[in-house]
């Protein structure tokens, strides 16, 4: 009886419920701010870079490359008609972190001028482990440049820390090739 | 850079209306229906669940949806917040308690929400009508310029009344 009478009482009504208001106002403020949280991403600097190769400077080869080493510009690569050229050390992949990256080649934007002068123009990462070699092969049959198709084509393959790989080019012109056709190929390093 | 306002804030300033009113119908529980205050507690915890269903489908539902729910939610409390204030003046005939509830309660409530809701449509690139925050504005004002008047020489009221009283008797 004493104990009905007691929480009865106005003031224990409002200390019951000035408790679950304070327990509910926070329960939502807490889910509101984790609707409003936001994520702070940092750039680094990329542990896998383009770093310059052998070949630079020779067969007509220029190489440029950005401050941070992140895009590669090769030009004048040749092709000569029914006859395959090859640079085997155009530009390099080089791992500066310490650790193993996964790395691929892959097409960003295919060729589509000019496919009547080419034959192929191939791009081979060309990893110390023959087993861990990867290509990409631009082929054109004189009509139209055939590009590498789905992710099959270009698979990750891993890069030990400090280890540096040759991107080879193989080029081929058709032997109806006219001097000075130009095509180009832009493809991209992914390093997850 | 602060952070923009989410349409889910007005479910949050909903909560706590309700949580407030809550609150102050037990302190007025001789005035008002016994039931109330637990009442207006599981309208709250009903904007809780608001709040837990937009965070649960933050990536399915688009801003404008979220939007409309969350507002539609914040003008039911402000609606018992009138409710309230007219139960008083009407119902009970406490025209002094409802004048306090109104200057109080009702009036900074509405002003809080047409700040939010500007703030929050000038952020989302809205047109807002510029009319409602000069009221408002000349409104908050006018309560401003009185409340001060009243605090520095609380005899205005008496002597307003004493006239009152005279110019009836005339």
């Amino acid at each position: 009886m004493e104990i009905r009478k007691i929480l009865s009482r106005k003031e224990m009504k409002l200390v019951t419920l000035l408790l679950t208001s304070l327990l509910i106002a926070t329960a939502s403020a807490y889910t509101y701010i984790s609707l409003t949280m936001t994520s702070t991403v940092q750039v680094y600097a990329a542990d896998v870079v383009f770093w310059v190769g052998a070949d630079n400077g020779t067969k007509g080869l220029v190489v440029t490359f950005n401050s941070a080493n992140t895009t590669a510009t090769l030009t004048g690569l040749r092709a000569y008609p029914n006859a395959t050229f090859t640079y085997t050390d155009p530009v390099r992949v080089k791992n500066k972190g310490g650790t193993t990256a996964q790395l691929r080649l892959s097409p960003d934007v295919n060729p589509s001028a000019n496919p009547d002068d080419f034959e192929y123009v191939k791009f081979l990462l060309n990893a110390t482990t023959s087993g861990d070699r990867k290509w990409l092969n631009y082929t054109s049959d004189g009509s139209i440049w055939t590009s590498p198709s789905g992710p099959t084509s270009w698979t990750t393959t891993g890069i030990l820390g400090s280890a540096s790989w040759p991107i080879v080019v193989y080029t081929k012109a058709r032997p109806a090739g006219v001097a000075g056709q130009t095509v180009t190929i832009t493809i991209k390093v992914d390093v997850d | 850079m602060p952070e923009p306002l989410l349409p889910e804030f007005f479910a949050l300033l909903a909560v706590d209306l309700f949580l407030l009113l809550s609150l102050l119908s037990c302190l007025l529980d001789e005035r008002l229906p016994k039931a109330i205050p637990y009442i207006y507690q599981i309208a709250a915890l009903i904007g809780f669940g608001h709040l837990l269903v937009s965070k649960t489908f933050f990536t399915q539902f688009d801003e404008y949806m979220r939007f409309w729910y969350n507002f539609f939610y914040l003008l039911v409390a402000l609606g018992n917040v009138i409710a309230v204030n007219l139960y008083l003046a009407v119902e009970k005939k406490l025209w002094t308690l409802a004048k306090a509830w109104s200057g109080a309660v009702t009036f900074p409530m509405i002003v809080i929400s047409v700040f939010f809701l500007s703030n929050y449509s000038y952020l989302q690139g809205a047109e807002f009508p510029m009319l409602i925050l000069q009221i408002g504005f000349v409104l908050s004002v006018i309560v401003m310029g009185v409340s001060i008047s009243i605090f520095l020489s609380p005899d205005i009221l008496n002597k307003l009344r004493r006239r009152k009283e005279v110019n009836q008797w005339k």
